[in-house]
């Protein structure tokens, strides 16, 4: 999945930081992101799966978003963002120097994770240089969340799948922390953890680190290994109800049978996603007489069904309606993007 | 109206004081440090720190049932020196302590735990 051709996003880093050189290492493929130098310090990070400082400071209603959006207005082309909120008096030096600091090193974890890496000399954020990082410290620490999120629970699959609770906890009581009730609530089976960060304001990372506590807890499904590289930070409409036959199925935890169970779920819904319900139907309601008798082996996807038994619910009904909440986000995002090239 | 900067280096002015960082306590990372740390390894010291802050916050011991009755700051002591945590409120999602090393002969609990107050208070607003 990673491409190996080019020098990982972590060696260049290290690479331009020695050499003291001022610009943006552009990370691609998923998430991805831009980390920004000058002289070879960090000055800012962006990543689409973690939410940037006017996320952070919008979202928890800190600044008003007329405010931000002004203060992006009036200092982007001079890259004095930050500079301009501390003159104006909105923000402390210190919110502002902790907010970036958090930002950054949240955004270096998702952008220095995989992807082909490019340096662009020159190049500076509109915030200005707010914070210097030791490039060091931050390759080091991208490396120390990889292993935390290990020890919790190790399916790096959680950090980008739609978070879909599990209807009925493993349990009889259930304590949660705040964060994690905020996440199952928000939660809708169609937002992924990129989606619930940015619309609750709440750092990536700090996300994916909930979510993972909550699949170890069993709270949360595990998502299966995919075979498409599917970027899920632009999503089509996915089904609700097209996990749920994998789920019954008491797939077998080997990664190839994972695989193939999965394909026949995700395939159709690449395409049509209203299409995608009349395939998902018919293969439940296929099973017949003539493939009772087969071992279990040659048709390892399909639910039994009693005869004469009702489709369930979310197999038959209407294809549900697409959350509000996601189109909000994703135009914010396009916003952000659409910005950041002027 | 401190910087993060400016804000350890008062820190720093406690009496007493050896060192002192800002853990961000998720993560168990020092976003920022100055001064000397227990084995003189700052990011062992601050992944020690987070241990400390969400065993405190996960333990129902130690979590109030009552709203807004949240941890403020948890102090550790040892035969040679005192240890100060102090959580910094911030508007925006972050998971901040702040952290102070003090010597302690030299140092006064009393007056370390209202400055830093202070200091966690001045960072943000």
């Amino acid at each position: 999945m990673t491409p190996a051709k080019s020098p990982g996003p972590g060696s260049l880093l290290t690479r331009v930081a020695g050499e003291r050189r001022t610009g943006a290492l552009v990370v691609g493929g998923t998430p991805g992101g831009t980390v920004y130098l000058a002289e070879g310090q960090v000055t800012y990070a962006e990543s689409a799966a973690a939410p940037g400082v006017g996320e952070l400071l919008t979202a928890s209603g800190r600044l008003a978003a007329r405010t931000w959006q002004a203060a992006l207005d009036a200092g982007s082309a001079q890259a004095s963002v930050g500079r301009l909120l501390l003159d104006q008096g909105h923000l402390t030096q210190g919110e502002l120097e902790l907010c970036v600091l958090g930002a950054t090193y949240d955004a270096a974890y998702f952008a220095l994770a995989a992807g082909t890496a490019a340096f662009h000399e020159g190049v500076r954020h509109w915030l200005g240089d707010v914070v210097s990082i030791d490039a060091a410290a931050l390759n080091r620490e991208s490396g120390r969340r990889i292993r935390l999120l290990n020890e919790i629970i190790a399916n790096p699959r959680i950090d980008t799948a739609a978070v879909i609770p599990v209807p009925r906890p493993p349990r009889e009581r259930v304590t949660l922390t705040a964060a994690q009730w905020e996440l199952l609530v928000h939660a809708d089976g169609q937002r992924t953890p990129a989606d619930l960060a940015q619309l609750l304001g709440r750092a990536g990372f700090a996300t994916i680190q909930e979510l993972r506590r909550l699949a170890a807890l069993g709270l949360i499904e595990q998502p299966k290994a995919r075979a498409t590289d599917n970027p899920d930070f632009v999503r089509l409409p996915r089904m609700r109800g097209a996990s749920a036959p994998a789920h019954r199925h008491a797939a077998p935890e080997s990664p190839a049978a994972g695989v193939s169970i999965d394909l026949s779920i995700d395939v159709p819904l690449d395409g049509d996603p209203t299409r995608a319900a009349v395939p998902a139907a018919v293969a439940t309601s296929a099973p017949p007489v003539s493939t009772s008798g087969d071992p279990p082996a040659e048709r390892p996807r399909l639910d039994r069904r009693k005869p004469g038994a009702k489709l369930p619910k979310e197999i038959a009904a209407e294809p549900p309606q697409p959350h509000p909440g996601t189109d909000e986000v994703l135009l914010k995002r396009i916003r952000t993007a659409l910005r950041a090239l002027r | 109206m401190p910087g993060v900067k400016k804000c350890l280096q008062e820190a720093m002015a406690i009496p007493g004081a050896i060192g002192a960082s800002i853990v961000d306590y998720t993560t168990g990372f020092p976003v920022a440090m100055t001064g000397a740390a227990p084995n003189e390894d700052h990011e062992a010291a601050a992944a020690g720190t987070a241990d400390v802050v969400q065993a405190a916050q996960s333990r129902s011991l130690f979590v109030s049932a009552v709203p807004h009755d949240l941890l403020e700051d948890l102090i550790i002591t040892t035969a040679g020196g005192y240890h100060l945590l102090r959580l910094v409120p911030t508007d925006f999602d972050s998971r901040l302590v702040l952290y102070v090393w003090l010597d302690r002969l030299r140092g006064n609990l009393a007056v370390a735990r209202r400055r830093m107050q202070t200091l966690a208070e001045q960072l943000v607003v």
